[in-house]
């Protein structure tokens, strides 16, 4: 995977399959009604119960909403993915935008993954990547690569600037 | 004229200002071990606009000790924050400052 400044955001290039179907799967993964990843995007917020349940009540709703509709920004960006012209791996712009929502939904995404394959927080050690079943090394390596874009967003490394996207022609 | 005097008195018995005020109230950041710490010393300039040098020493206490009180004060905002902090995943509780 490279990564390109364009006058309208960045450009992902070079998205192996794999990579693409992690991007794919951010959606379906901040949508998830499986109680893990609720219980961690929409964790409980009050020790006391009247008050946790004005939190449900007033909070909660209005968090779901947001996560929805981040969700069909995510899948609608995606659905400019395109094929690099002498691979088929793929390219993708995020526009800048919608970099705030891509940081949140990646995060989510990352959380959910976690909580789905069972991880705890040692497993995030290097060492300990050889101990893990074969399914949580896959989902770590969907959560690293998902990191790798949010640290981009986030202004972490030096992007090439490369003027506008539609002089743009990934290689 | 006695009659009115007791009446002054008992009105002003009951314009008496309350004292309780309603107890202060703090948003806590918990560690995770998923979250970028530059995304969460983003998340902190974003939602308090804390200067970059303060967010940073938040989220290194968030990393440190596994949480960190980022704000105190009235219960309204308080939730307020929280929900803005829950929006970009940040694991945040909201507790009564006690006393």
């Amino acid at each position: 995977m490279w990564v390109a400044r364009v006058d309208e955001g960045y450009v992902f290039g070079d998205l192996a399959p794999s990579s693409v179907e992690t991007l794919k799967g951010i959606p379906m993964l901040i949508e998830s009604e499986d109680p893990r990843v609720r219980g961690r995007l929409l964790p409980d917020t009050c020790d006391d119960e009247a008050d946790a349940a004005h939190w449900r009540e007033h909070a909660v709703p209005e968090l779901e909403r947001l996560f929805l509709s981040r969700a069909q920004l995510v899948r609608r960006d995606l659905a400019g993915l395109r094929k690099m012209s002498k691979s088929e791996h793929q390219f993708l712009l995020l526009p800048d935008a919608h970099v705030n929502a891509w940081l949140a939904a990646l995060n989510a995404a990352r959380l959910a993954l976690f909580e789905l394959n069972d991880l705890k927080a040692a497993d995030m050690e290097p060492e300990n990547f050889g101990a893990l079943q074969g399914k949580q090394q896959e989902a770590l390596m969907r959560i690293h690569l998902l990191a790798e874009i949010q640290s981009v967003l986030l202004g972490d490394f030096e992007v090439e600037s490369c003027g506008p996207f539609g002089d743009f022609v990934p290689e | 004229m006695r009659v009115r005097a007791a009446t002054k008195e008992k009105t002003a018995k009951q314009a008496k200002p309350k004292t309780a005020l309603a107890p202060p109230w703090n948003v806590v950041v918990h560690d995770d071990p998923v979250t970028l710490m530059s995304y969460v010393t983003k998340v902190f300039v974003q939602v308090f606009g804390y200067a970059e040098v303060k967010a940073k020493q938040l989220m290194m206490e968030v990393h440190k000790t596994g949480r960190s009180v980022v704000w105190t004060g009235a219960r309204e905002q308080a939730e307020m924050y929280a929900q803005k902090l829950q929006a970009h995943h940040l694991l945040t509780t909201l507790e009564v400052v006690d006393g």
